[in-house]
């Protein structure tokens, strides 16, 4: 799967998650982008996205989440492993 | 908000953008928050000038808390459980390891005005516990934590109440110290299951322990036994709250309060707070962290 996959999947969890279907992500997204994206409902997108491409993240790659763009290497790290 | 609260959430909001977003929507609709919370961190922050210290210490260590809190409610979420299930466990991992239980012991005490449902129990207590206090002679926390409930509890209490603090945790116990800087307190380094006392008290406070021990039913009967007939308790426990030390899982509001009852007591006043803008039927059937409160006798 190559970063433009992992964004567009990432994509439809934050609509799904947010409930929000206007959400376009870009590598460069961050919280300050958009308005619904709060620390409680990261917790889902994080489960979320686990589920989706069969991962875990460790407790440092979520505390390193900064923008989109390292949801996604971190996310390409663990399925090209 | 006043100055300092701004600082606070200014600092949280550029080091956590996530966290930030979400204090700000709901502290914004707290009550009476600028004063408590002004009144809360003054204290805090005259122990952190005795540590020579300031409130970017508090910070970092509450955002180090948060991490945690994050981390294990993904895992939560995933399995259903707590990542943690024995004492032996988290004993190793928390309580014995005093780089970890400093900055939690801060974190947690930040989040008595930075969280929605610490800051209600804190107010539910300094409240309602002066219902209580009246011929209370005797007095015990157990689990004291950063200090907090004592030292507000030894402001309420009449002046020549004894007051007893009883934790397994020397980390906890010097902050509780430095916290309430006075010679009132008798604290008391000891697991609180093999904690035996001549005499009884006439009210125990046990704040968020429930959830930290394998056996809370037996820990509800021990708190009975240390309880003069006439004694009251004060007892706060969490429904689905992952943390790192946290490994009894109460699955709803109901199953506390059973538990209550077959360690013979009776509820005389209860709170329950949704941690999230929701009721507690949403809270339970989502899995979510609700916070009971509860006076008993």
């Amino acid at each position: 799967m190559n970063q433009n996959e992992i964004l567009a999947e990432c994509n439809k969890i934050f609509i799904d998650q947010l409930d929000n279907p206007s959400i376009v992500l870009k590598r460069e997204t961050t919280a300050a982008d958009i308005d619904e994206w709060d620390s409680l409902n990261h917790i889902q997108i994080i489960v979320a996205i686990e589920k989706r491409f069969k991962i875990r993240f460790t407790s440092s790659e979520i505390q390193n989440f900064k923008s989109v763009g390292d949801m996604c290497d971190a996310i390409a790290k663990k399925v090209t492993a | 908000m006043s100055e300092q609260m701004t600082y606070i959430l200014s600092e949280i909001s550029k080091q956590n953008p996530l966290h930030g977003k979400k204090l700000k929507k709901t502290l914004s609709a707290l009550k009476d928050y600028e004063q408590i919370a002004d009144h809360v961190i003054d204290k805090y922050s005259a122990l952190l000038k005795k540590q020579g210290r300031t409130i970017d210490y508090g910070i970092d260590c509450y955002l180090k808390m948060i991490n945690d809190v994050t981390y294990e409610s993904v895992q939560f979420i995933q399995s259903g459980k707590y990542t943690s299930t024995s004492f032996e466990e988290v004993n190793k991992r928390v309580y014995g390891n005093p780089e970890i239980m400093e900055y939690y012991m801060h974190g947690l005490i930040m989040s008595t005005v930075l969280w929605r449902h610490h800051y209600h129990i804190y107010n539910f207590f300094v409240n309602t516990f002066p219902k209580y206090t009246k011929d209370v002679k005797r007095y015990l926390e157990i689990g004291g934590g950063h200090g907090l409930f004592v030292s507000e509890a030894m402001r309420i209490l009449p002046k020549d109440a004894a007051i007893d603090l009883v934790d397994i945790s020397q980390s906890s116990i010097n902050m509780a110290k430095g916290l309430i800087d006075s010679n009132r307190v008798n604290y008391i380094l000891h697991d609180v299951y093999k904690y035996d006392k001549d005499k009884t008290y006439d009210f125990v406070t046990m704040g968020e322990v429930l959830e930290h021990v394998e056996d809370p039913l037996g820990l509800l009967k021990k708190i009975k036994s240390l309880l003069k007939d006439t004694g009251t308790a004060y007892i706060t426990t969490p429904t689905n709250a992952p943390a790192i030390d946290h490994i009894y899982l109460f699955n709803n509001v109901q199953e506390i309060r059973d538990l209550i009852h077959k360690a013979g007591f009776e509820i005389k006043d209860e709170l329950v707070l949704p941690t999230e803008d929701m009721t507690e039927e949403e809270a339970n059937r989502t899995k979510t962290t609700l916070l009971y409160a509860a006076f008993i006798k």
